[in-house]
């Protein structure tokens, strides 16, 4: 019975599908995602991978697809602008806002995906599709379902974006599914830092359900930065898939502060001897909300080196689930991974369910793990008390340290300061 | 140095013979029938058919368990002897009386049964294919109060305690393999240690599965009353068959106030061998309940042997400043799978658990480390030290760590850590320096990787345990 009702789920989602056009790349894509989007069915908590997330509240409610974008104006947006990343492309509802959007052309390509296909048809077919696997993920399939534009950022070989490039999400309407859509292809040498960034004008729930897939070949360098400040109502649904190759490195950093309900998976795959990866998270949340990563590094050949960092700050009855998983392949020798999950519990009634799991295959490896769940330090309190600080400001103090270690590592300064502003204003209150 | 690591691995199994001992062995398949033919041998009243019939019921409505991180093909449950027991001519007065073959296999095998018993100062209860064949020091540990026999006698003599505390930590619905257990438990032993009373001695139970295609389902169950305390040893052995043998067990653990059990395994059932053919299945559900205020329940095991290994030995900390302890090693070699690890689940308030547990693969294995801890939102001041550390010799194998953690409660400290390491080239040279060979020196860091769950064995098993993982990875030094 309950197998019906996601189905149907799925597909009252799919009933405002625009139908594959023509035989293009982009519709086969299209039309293998519908497919896999009618076999597959909503995860319940009896899959081991979303035992402690429950979908239900997400889907009590029907969602329509966006009829017409809303229309925004500068100033609307201006909340969101970073001034350190000129070049930006806004996306409403998950769809594309040219009026609002500065795209750059030329060795470092940011443009949407629609405006460039006609130039970078080989490129999208070969990448766009192929990191983030929608065979076993309806949602991923859903969205792949649903693409046909979304956000493109080529770098060329050698090429060095000077300033950060800003891919904006906003949502605006009620009830309505956005499905963003991320590409990003680095070319050997180049570098650059690109801010993933969804945000909400509207207080309602509504569903976003993004797909980001980020390539990097060799001795390519990605600062990526994303951070998820949806509504207190909204439903975030996101799949970062990253591919890193010999000598190229990687640097995610994953915030999630918004959403009713929000899992975030990360799955980064070093698929050449020597990759380098490394990973910061974290989930800051109150109230009720539920904030769930999954993350995945995937070391399949040797030398390869990882380094992860996840916090969660729990308040309220919130609930914060962190599932870190770490493979090494078989011959993946001399593999140096580390991580650790940090979580901070502020209330009674907030909850922690935290797995930080390793699967190794190869002997010659460096791996280790920890975790550790608590409270703050009454060592540390009193300390800040014997200094003359109250009980609340040093409380106050040390929560907002104890995030501000994951923030300062985002390179662009308005965005962190920002950021930095919401957790001490967030942990004012709790 | 690799030729030292491959030959690690090839000593024979030696406790892979088969005791010529007529046995009788019920046909095979399961139905309430078996079940009550199984009852009736053994004479059992009609609460505890009732029991079985139940678990029996909701066995067939579940169904075989898919999360742990091992493969095998799907057991044909109708396929298996539920119930196997030497023949016995008549009912046993002494040990003296006890089938000289018998009495030869524990020989062979090391267990102190008779003389050699009073010596090692250990009670020992044995427990051959299904049925308890003797239980030694019964009436010196009848003396301080201690009842120590098995659980079919229990049943006769101390209907009471078995009805009240039977089922009352693993209930009959609990999981697949439990159900099973419940339904067609065999035999097993009971261990009861009255209020105040310090177990004088060592209490130790062998098992062992002789007969081919059946399986072992045997149901332990130690309670210790206030103040009192007991430290438990169970060992387990099977000779070589090429068919996979089912070893489906349910421990049962209670402690009341102020109450202390340590319980140790050492497991060493036939693994297969190099192939991965033949071994036994080792599905086996352990649980202590901490139900009274300051107890402490310890569990240690070495598990060395087995096809496959699924085990949890657990603890609820329900007493408020209860404590539990998990300390582990687990080797696997050849083909040999094992998914194990612990449960800690506090609900009481300043309860404290610590887990030790150390993984070590060989050859084509896949060694998993499952555990998991929860503390309830009451579970105020809770603690948790974990930290697991998996070794890898040679290349094939896999070292998994799944650890969950689930806190609900901002009063509570958890930590855990977990490393991967392996045998070092210039761990190998030291010793090489000071003219230890290749063998030896790996034997040593083994033992030393293990130390910190070897110190909490009893003496005469950390003995045994020490040799058991040499003999495991011996071999010749290439």
């Amino acid at each position: 019975m309950m197998k019906v009702a996601d189905n149907k789920f799925l597909a009252d989602l799919l009933a405002g599908h625009v139908p594959a056009d023509g035989g293009d790349a982009l519709g086969r894509l299209r039309a293998r995602a519908v497919e896999r989007v009618g076999a597959l069915t909503v995860p319940t908590t009896r899959d081991e991978d979303w035992r402690f997330t429950d979908l239900a509240p997400l889907t009590r409610i029907s969602y329509q697809p966006v009829r017409a974008a809303t229309a925004l104006t500068a100033a609307d947006i201006a909340p969101f602008v970073l001034t350190e990343a000129p070049a930006r492309l806004v996306f409403v509802d998950g769809i594309y806002a040219p009026q609002l959007s500065t795209p750059a052309s030329g060795a470092v390509l940011l443009s949407s995906l629609a405006a460039a296909l006609p130039a970078q048809s080989a490129l999208v077919e070969n990448e766009l599709g192929r990191m983030a696997a929608f065979e076993n993920n309806a949602f991923t399939a859903l969205n792949t379902a649903f693409v046909n534009d979304g956000a493109l950022v080529l770098l060329a070989r050698g090429a060095t974006a000077a300033q950060p490039l800003h891919l904006l999400f906003i949502a605006t309407q009620k009830e309505v599914a956005g499905y963003p859509r991320c590409l990003v292809v680095a070319a050997a040498g180049s570098s650059a830092t690109v801010i993933e960034d969804y945000v909400a004008l509207t207080p309602d729930a509504y569903l976003t359900n993004a797909v980001g897939e980020f390539v990097l070949a060799d001795d390519a360098r990605l600062n990526h930065v994303r951070v998820q400040r949806e509504s207190a109502a909204g439903f975030h649904i996101g799949h970062t898939a990253v591919s890193i190759a010999h000598g190229s490195r990687y640097h995610g950093i994953n915030i999630g502060f918004g959403a009713r309900l929000s899992r975030h998976n990360v799955e980064v795959v070093q698929t050449a001897e020597g990759g380098e990866c490394e990973l910061g998270g974290l989930a800051m949340v109150d109230g009720s909300q539920l904030a769930d990563t999954h993350t995945t590094i995937d070391h399949t050949k040797p030398h390869g080196a990882s380094r992860q960092q996840h916090k969660c700050i729990v308040g309220g009855s919130a609930r914060a689930v962190f599932n870190g998983r770490i493979v090494v392949r078989q011959g993946a020798q001399l593999t140096n991974s580390s991580q650790s999950s940090r979580n901070l519990l502020l209330s009674d009634r907030a909850r922690i369910d935290t797995k930080p799991q390793l699967e190794i295959f190869a002997d010659d490896v460096k791996c280790a793990h920890g975790a550790t769940v608590g409270q703050l330090d009454a060592d540390e309190v009193f300390y800040l008390k014997s200094r003359g600080l109250s009980e609340a400001t040093a409380r106050s103090l040390l929560t907002y340290a104890f995030g501000a270690e994951i923030l300062r590592d985002i390179p662009v300064a308005s965005l962190r300061q920002r950021l930095e502003q919401t957790v001490l204003a967030r942990t004012e209150i709790a | 140095m690799s030729s030292v690591l491959q030959n690690l691995v090839n000593k024979p199994y030696e406790h892979g013979f088969v005791t010529d001992i007529e046995s009788d062995t019920a046909a095979k398949g399961l139905s309430e029938d078996t079940i009550r033919m199984i009852s009736g041998k053994k004479k059992e009243p009609q609460w505890l058919l009732d029991f079985r019939l139940k678990a029996y019921q909701r066995w067939l409505t579940m169904t075989p368990p898919q999360w742990p991180n091992v493969k095998y093909p799907p057991i044909d449950f109708q396929a298996i002897s539920y119930y196997s027991a030497p023949k016995a001519k008549k009912k046993l007065a002494s040990m003296d009386e006890v089938d000289p073959e018998l009495l030869k296999t524990f020989e062979k095998l090391g267990v102190p049964m008779n003389e050699r018993a009073k010596l090692a100062g250990v009670a020992v209860d044995v427990i051959f294919d299904s049925v308890s064949v003797a239980t030694t020091y019964k009436a010196k540990l009848a003396e301080v109060g201690i009842i120590f026999c098995s659980i079919s006698e229990a049943v006769h003599e101390h209907p009471e305690l078995i009805k009240k505390y039977l089922g009352s930590v693993v209930p009959i619905g609990d999981n697949f393999y439990a159900a099973l257990n419940s339904a067609v438990f065999t035999d097993g032993s009971f261990c009861f240690i009255p209020k105040g009373v310090k177990c004088p001695m060592d209490l130790s139970t062998y098992f062992r599965i002789n007969t081919e295609e059946s399986g072992q389902f045997e149901r332990t169950l130690i309670i210790a009353e206030d103040g009192a305390s007991v430290s438990y040893l169970e060992g387990c052995t099977a000779p070589k068959f090429d068919t996979n043998q089912l070893h489906a067990a349910v421990v049962e653990l209670v402690a009341l106030d102020n109450a202390d059990i340590k319980y140790s395994t050492v497991q060493n059932w036939y693994a297969g061998d190099e192939n991965g053919v033949g071994g036994i299945y080792n599905f086996v559900t352990k649980r202590g309940l901490c139900k009274g205020i300051n107890s402490r329940i310890s569990w240690t095991q070495v598990e060395t042997g087995s096809a496959i290994t699924w085990k949890y030995p657990s603890c609820i900390l329900r007493g408020e400043n209860s404590v539990g302890e998990f300390y582990s090693v687990a080797l696997t070699n050849h083909y040999q799978q094992a998914d194990t690890g612990t449960k800690m689940i506090h609900l009481g308030k300043n309860t404290r658990s610590k887990i030790v547990a150390k993984g070590i693969s060989a050859g084509h294995s896949n060694n998993s480390y499952r555990g998991l801890v929860r503390i309830a939102p009451s579970a105020t001041g809770a603690r948790n030290y974990s930290q697991c550390d998996s070794m890898l010799i040679g290349d094939q194998c896999g070292a998994n760590t799944f650890p969950y953690i689930q806190v609900s409660n901002p009063g509570a400290k958890v930590e855990h850590e977990a490393s991967t390491s392996k045998i070092g080239e210039d761990q190998l040279f030291y010793f090489a320096q000071r003219g230890i060979g290749g063998e030896e020196a790996v034997s040593m860091i083994i033992n030393g990787f293990c130390k910190d769950v070897f110190q909490q064995l009893p003496m005469e098993f950390a003995v045994e345990a020490t040799k058991l993982l040499g003999v495991k990875l011996e071999g010749s030094v290439g």
